[in-house]
């Protein structure tokens, strides 16, 4: 078991080390060097040198690669060549941000969902069942960021309940914060919920029609534990979506943020693009990168922990 | 013993049950058509037919556990005074796993796999009966080291994939009469398992019988395999009882054509080597049932009658029959 | 058999409405000019912000220009984007999972472990920061000068490509090792023989369900990218940008602004995947799809 869980550790930090390296090479082959874009356009061939050299930008771009990640592993993201601030300090500002954000969607979605999925699978053709099936239609087709607009045209502008856009941290009180990201991780959550609701009703109505479900009833065991039964074994597909879901979440996190005007990441992000602050920029992709590798490695874990045949399974 | 009193002090008594798919128009074709035959306390009964015969249906429509489209037409299933057939399903399910248990054709895939053989035990033990985790789990290895499986307070800890198929048919059966019920229905129990094994099965069915007074009905496509541990045996054919009675009966006199081509379809070991006898044809479809005997289209002894006319069971000392021309 | 003439019916009916969606979307696109009734650039500041009337039946915006005829164009955008990343991520995915399977071995294991890589990076994070970081301008290449949307179109292809590649490989690799194909080699069948004659046509159709439902994300994704300005250049006409440029009207009143290019995006997303869905239950019984999420 512990060997497993260490195998799939070690794959996941190949995926990270691979897929970092397609990160840094690809911001690195953008246009402009970042010597070019600190001195300007009209620096001389002598000030580049100087500065690459200052930088470590002469090394070899593996040696590049290898000491940024180093330094990333010890806390250090570098610090900004354009505004000179710690990218380290500049990230983990907005990120609480984000993470409020994301985090209460993905309880919405999961809570919602999964929910919805399970009472729609319980009892085919009825209500739930019908809310569901039109819900996922609908709730798949609605870009976050239109029902955004929606909600701050609705909820914000016309009934005045809740403030259309900005940030109050959760230290400024529960209340109050809660209000700001409310609308964000509804708006958010939405295509989340459809797609767990989907994929728990899809599920669970398999393992319901499962043999081990008939003998449960033949026993006599009552509807909620049969119910059980066969939601043990519907869960680990609902557990690996959410965990993408989670880790999707971040991207639609940066343009939420955009329509309700929140301090989080998107804002550093789209600041690193326009300033072209390419440590900033990787910093932050490859945070987000993490999670999404994290998150995914957290669900093949639990999916192991679940299936007891996974468990022994090389 | 006459027909009418076994009848009068059976435990569990089919009387004209019905099982009934809705087809696209809205019709209801019929699979179980008019079943009744009774089991005794602490009798060993056994259901032979081919697949179609409508004997499964016939025990999941006794257990309640039909699933749509299948469901109920008709009949009673008399058990402890009651009809099953009308007892809510509150009531139902104390009864399931209690009084009545049933075990299933595929071991493998019959227990849940993401849950260790000691919790599905318990649960039905809990399920049943006011006892603590600690009462249950001992009640739980008790009815594991029953059928038979060895250090039995262990393996309660391992999940289903660490079981044999033959040890995984056990856990089931100790599932079964982890309550002590008065009938275990057995749906073809051994057919998914190795030959070596399904005698293995078979006899510890038969000991559980003996030893915990249970009856049983169990049903299969295999007459010999039956006849071994039976007290009787009921023969289905397009969805009726075609022939019942002892199984000595049975074996040495089989009354119906049906009967005595299933006995001839298995090579004995005693009897001299001859050519291996198959029924020809198929069991008739659904919805295109005969309109006489359902056997006769596949019938060696079929005369004009059997085509237009359906042969009532008749009642000759223990056992019955339906056939215009029996054996 | 009632339930399955009615499910039969129930497919029928909601994939009849999605096809209908997506012809009619595509065609917008491909005869954006013959259809706009006006230029979907051309500034008119007497008519600004007017609300949808006989002349602008979806109104124009705060330049004057008709939404009507920038929704019309802006499908040639979200289309060109959306079909031309799943076509890009197929070639790639398609040809991956054929090699993976086909060679088995150490080429089997590489390819498959890229492909996972590729599949734990995070679409949208990704598809915005490359696209902000090689800039907005057009793309050079020999004498052609293409949009800033070839980018999005190669990278959210690249990002597609484990869905197909999985996809193939799943199918592949298992009518490799079947008994017939054995047989097929042993009657002296060429390897692309065996490829284009027995291994493709069955991963025909969960290929074709994967697309369709792609096609709907990579739709999403381009609308978001422009959205914050990353994606289709102005004047140009993008969904995304029109919900961009139409957030000031969500305070201001002009509701026909944001509503119309959103309803746009929604309907052809719905389109794809009832088209999509309706296709899996049609041709793919045994589900070799998956469930996908962006």
């Amino acid at each position: 078991m512990l060997r497993l869980i260490a195998g799939r550790i070690v794959s996941s930090i190949g995926t990270l080390l691979f897929v970092g390296f397609a990160l840094f090479a690809l911001t690195r082959s953008g246009p402009g060097s970042p010597a070019r874009i600190v001195l300007g356009a009209d620096a001389t061939a002598e000030q580049i040198a100087q500065f690459e050299q200052a930088n470590g930008l002469d090394r070899p771009f593996v040696a590049q690669y290898g000491s940024w990640l180093s330094d990333i592993l010890h806390g250090d993201f570098g610090r900004s060549f354009v505004t000179g601030r710690d990218v380290a300090v500049e990230i983990f500002n907005s990120l609480p941000v984000t993470l409020s954000i994301v985090l209460f969607a993905f309880a919405i979605a999961v809570g919602f969902g999964v929910g919805i999925g399970i009472l729609a699978a319980l009892r085919p053709g009825g209500v739930f069942d019908r809310v569901s099936r039109f819900a996922s239609v609908v709730g798949l087709s609605i870009p976050a960021f239109w029902l955004g607009i929606v909600l701050i045209r609705f909820i914000a502008v016309d009934l005045r309940w809740l403030p259309p856009g900005g940030y109050v941290p959760l230290s400024a009180g529960l209340s109050a914060h809660l209000k700001t990201i409310l609308m964000p991780a509804v708006s958010l959550a939405i295509y989340y919920v459809a797609v767990l609701a989907r994929m728990t009703q899809a599920s669970l109505q398999e393992t319901l029609r499962g043999d081990y479900v008939r003998t449960a009833r033949a026993m006599g065991l009552s509807s909620r534990q049969v119910v059980l039964y066969a939601l043990v074994n519907a869960l680990p597909p609902v557990i690996n979506l959410a965990a993408l879901s989670f880790g999707y979440m971040f991207g639609w996190a940066l343009i939420i943020e955009q329509v309700f005007n929140v301090p989080g990441l998107s804002r550093a992000l789209l600041n690193a693009i326009s300033q072209r602050d390419f440590l900033l920029l990787q910093g932050i992709v490859f945070l987000f990168t993490v999670i999404f590798v994290v998150a995914n490695l957290a669900a093949d874990l639990v999916n192991r922990v679940l299936d007891p045949r996974q468990r022994v399974a090389a | 013993m006459s027909a009418a009193r076994r009848m009068n002090g059976a435990l569990l008594s089919i009387e004209g049950l019905r099982v009934g798919f809705r087809n696209a128009s809205g019709g209801v074709i019929e699979a179980v058509r008019g079943v009744d035959f009774a089991v005794a306390a602490g009798e060993a009964v056994g259901v032979v037919g081919e697949s179609g015969s409508g004997k499964s249906l016939t025990m999941l429509a006794v257990m309640r556990l039909l699933g749509a489209p299948a469901r109920t037409t008709g009949g009673r299933v008399m058990f402890d005074g009651q009809d099953l057939l009308d007892v809510d399903e509150a009531r139902m399910r104390a009864i399931r796993g209690r009084d009545i248990a049933m075990v299933f054709q595929d071991p493998q895939s019959s227990l849940n796999p993401a849950l260790t053989i000691g919790r599905q035990i318990t649960d039905v033990v809990r399920a049943h009966r006011r006892v603590s985790a600690g009462e249950a789990r001992r009640i739980a290895g008790e009815s594991l080291e029953r059928v038979g499986v060895r250090e039995a307070g262990k393996r309660l800890d391992a999940y289903p994939h660490e079981f044999s198929g033959g040890m995984r048919q056990r856990a089931l059966i100790a599932m079964a009469i982890a309550c002590r019920p008065r009938l275990l229905i057995a749906d073809e129990p051994t057919t998914a398992l190795d030959v070596t094994v399904q005698a293995q099965i078979v006899d510890l069915i038969a000991e559980l019988r003996r030893d915990l007074g249970i009856a049983v009905l169990f049903i299969s496509h295999n007459l010999q395999l039956v006849a071994e541990i039976v007290d009787r045996v009921v023969v289905m054919y397009g969805g009726k009882v075609v022939e019942d009675g002892p199984v000595e009966a049975i074996e040495l006199s089989p009354r119906h054509p049906y009967t005595g081509l299933l006995q001839a379809c298995v090579p004995s070991l005693t009897a001299p080597v001859g050519p291996l006898v198959a029924i020809e044809g198929a069991p008739p479809r659904l919805g295109r049932m005969p309109q006489g005997c359902p056997f006769s289209p596949r019938c060696p002894r079929v005369v004009a009658r059997c085509e237009l006319e359906m042969p009532a069971l008749l009642t000759e000392g223990e056992r019955r029959f339906a056939c215009w021309r029996p054996l | 058999m009632t339930r399955f003439s009615h499910a039969l019916r129930g497919i029928g009916w909601t994939g009849w409405l999605g096809g209908a969606i997506v012809v009619l979307m595509l065609a917008a696109a491909i005869f954006a000019p013959l259809i706009a009734p006006f230029d979907p650039v051309a500034l008119s500041i007497e008519d600004r912000l007017l609300p949808p009337d006989v002349a602008h039946w979806l109104g124009t915006d705060q330049a004057g220009r008709d939404v009507l005829s920038r929704v019309i164009y802006g499908a040639r955008a979200s289309l060109a984007v959306g079909i031309g990343a799943v076509v890009i991520g197929a070639l790639i995915g398609v040809s991956a999972g054929l090699f993976a399977a086909y060679k088995g071995g150490l080429g089997d294991q590489l390819v498959m472990r890229i492909v996972d890589g590729v599949a734990s990076i995070p679409l949208l994070v990704w598809a915005i920061a490359i696209v902000g970081i090689f800039g907005v301008g057009p793309v050079r290449v020999g004498p052609l000068l293409l949009p800033n949307e070839v980018k999005i179109v190669l990278l959210v292809g690249v990002l597609f490509s484990p869905v197909f590649a999985r996809v193939t490989y799943a199918v592949a690799s298992r009518i490799v090792g079947a008994d017939y194909v054995r047989a097929r080699y042993l009657q002296g069948a060429g390897h692309w023989e065996i490829v284009a004659g027995d291994i493709l046509p069955n991963c025909l159709s969960p290929i074709i369900v994967q697309a369709t439902l792609l096609v709907a994300i990579g739709i999403v994704v381009e609308a978001s990218v422009s959205f914050v300005g990353l994606g289709v250049q102005p004047p140009q006409a993008s969904w995304g940008s029109m919900l961009s440029d139409a957030r000031n009207a969500i305070y201001s009143g002009e509701w026909w602004l944001p509503v119309f290019p959103g309803l746009a995006i929604s309907i052809t997303v719905i389109g794809f995947n009832l088209l999509g869905d309706a296709v899996r239950d049609l041709f793919d019984p045994r589900s070799e799809t998956r469930t996908l999420v962006a």
